[in-house]
This record gives C-alpha cells, sequence and structure tokens, in this order.
C-alpha cells in the first residue's frame, strides 16, 4: 500500500468538506483509478470527477500516471484566478 | 545578463509603483502592464452586481506555474527584460485591482504588448487559483474552460 495526501480547492473542497486527507492506496493505483475509488466512497465528489483537474507533486497528471510512493495529490476545478 | 522576474501570490495590497520599480533597468524604455479588477457592475451577458470576490490559492503550485508563465514569455520573447506576475488572494471589493503583470523592454514596437497579454491568458489556464462571487446572483464558484495537459 502507499499512503498519499490529498488536497482539495474551490468547489471539491466544499464538497469533501474538508481541505485534505490522508489516504491509503494500492501501489499501482493510477489517476483513474483514484477519480473511480473517490466517486465510489464519496458520492459528494462523484459529479465533480468528469470535469476535475488531478496534480501529482503539484504537477498536471494524466489519467494513466501511476501514483508514486507519499505523493501530495490536489483534485480541484479548471482554476479561474485573474 | 541576468534579468529581474517577480512572481507571488500575496494577500498584500498590489503595489504597482514598486513592482515597476523592480523590473525597469537602465535599458528599459517601455513596460507593459496589465492589471484585473473586481468588477462590482456586469453588463456584458448574465448582467448582474458583485458583492465581492474571494480568492483561493494552492500557493506552492500556484507560486511554481507563476514562474513558469514568467519562463514560457521569456522563450516566446527574448526581448522582454523585467517580468512582474503577482495574484492578490482574499476577500477583495470592487474596483481593487485583484492581479498585475507587467513586462518590460527597451521599446514598446518589441512585442512587449504581446508579452504582457500572454502572461494573463496563460495565468487563467494553468495557474491553481479560484474566486467564489458573491453577489445579486448568490454565491459561486467560478469555474474556468481549460484542460491542462499532463506536464504543462
Amino acid at each position: 500500500m502507499n499512503r498519499v495526501k490529498l488536497l482539495f480547492f474551490a468547489t471539491l473542497r466544499d464538497r469533501a468538506g474538508t481541505k485534505s486527507m490522508e489516504l491509503e492506496i494500492p501501489a499501482d493505483l493510477t489517476v483513474q483509478g483514484l477519480k473511480d475509488k473517490i466517486s465510489d466512497e464519496y458520492p459528494n465528489l462523484k459529479q465533480s470527477m468528469s470535469s476535475v483537474l488531478i496534480t501529482i507533486n503539484r504537477e498536471y497528471a494524466f489519467d494513466e500516471a501511476v501514483i508514486p510512493q507519499n505523493a501530495e495529490l490536489a483534485m480541484f476545478p479548471p482554476v479561474s484566478g485573474g | 545578463m541576468n534579468y529581474p522576474t517577480i512572481f507571488s501570490i500575496t494577500e498584500a495590497e498590489i503595489d504597482l509603483n514598486d513592482l515597476l520599480a523592480q523590473i525597469t533597468l537602465r535599458s528599459t524604455g517601455a513596460a507593459a502592464i496589465f492589471t484585473g479588477i473586481v468588477r462590482g457592475e456586469t453588463k456584458r451577458g448574465d448582467a448582474h452586481d458583485t458583492e465581492y470576490l474571494e480568492y483561493e490559492a494552492y500557493v506552492p503550485m500556484a507560486e511554481a506555474k507563476l514562474k513558469q508563465v514568467a519562463d514560457e514569455i521569456r522563450t516566446r520573447w527574448p526581448i522582454v527584460e523585467g517580468i512582474a506576475i503577482v495574484q492578490r488572494i482574499g476577500k477583495l471589493y470592487p474596483k481593487t485591482p485583484t492581479v498585475l503583470i507587467a513586462c518590460t523592454a527597451a521599446h514598446r514596437d518589441t512585442g512587449v504588448f504581446d508579452a504582457a497579454r500572454y502572461g494573463i491568458d496563460r495565468l487563467k489556464e494553468i495557474v491553481p487559483i479560484w474566486k467564489k462571487e458573491v453577489g445579486s446572483n448568490g454565491e459561486f464558484w467560478v469555474e474556468g474552460e481549460y484542460t491542462p495537459k499532463a506536464g504543462e
């Protein structure tokens, strides 16, 4: 298993009801696998998963990317700075 | 030549004069400056009034991405001398500057306007910052439309 930190921002934080959580995930879990897991375990977040952006160690990640050990992950909607 | 590059996420008021001084060299003859401002009355599209905007950022990643935007500007417009990109976060009221991007160059006809334009457009695509709008339409998170590619 792999222990990771997951941060939420904006709508994702509101729906999750928390800024961050620690997760135990399988060692070979991909970004898509993480989205599926979050959809299953947190129904409030399911509707966000189609457009969510996911970062691994502060870089945007593909759905096929495998999540490394002790990663800092983040989930958030398309950005709206400016 | 080591050109000045400033990039930050801050809760403090944006000080244009100070930033401009920091990116002005003896060889500088032009500065293109864009600043975004909280609009209290929106007339275009769905007309509404805004009481305030509340900005938040994934600060360490946002600062790294601001640096990346500055690097991309330098790759595309090597004539640019100084670059300042600053995003203010927190609760911001109408008429308040929220973001500033300034590029300096020797002359105005060097692409320096395009460089500043690219900076604000790119910030809105890849820098992890969000704003919640509170006003006559209620309270909602503004969401962008761009999906960054892996490694972007």
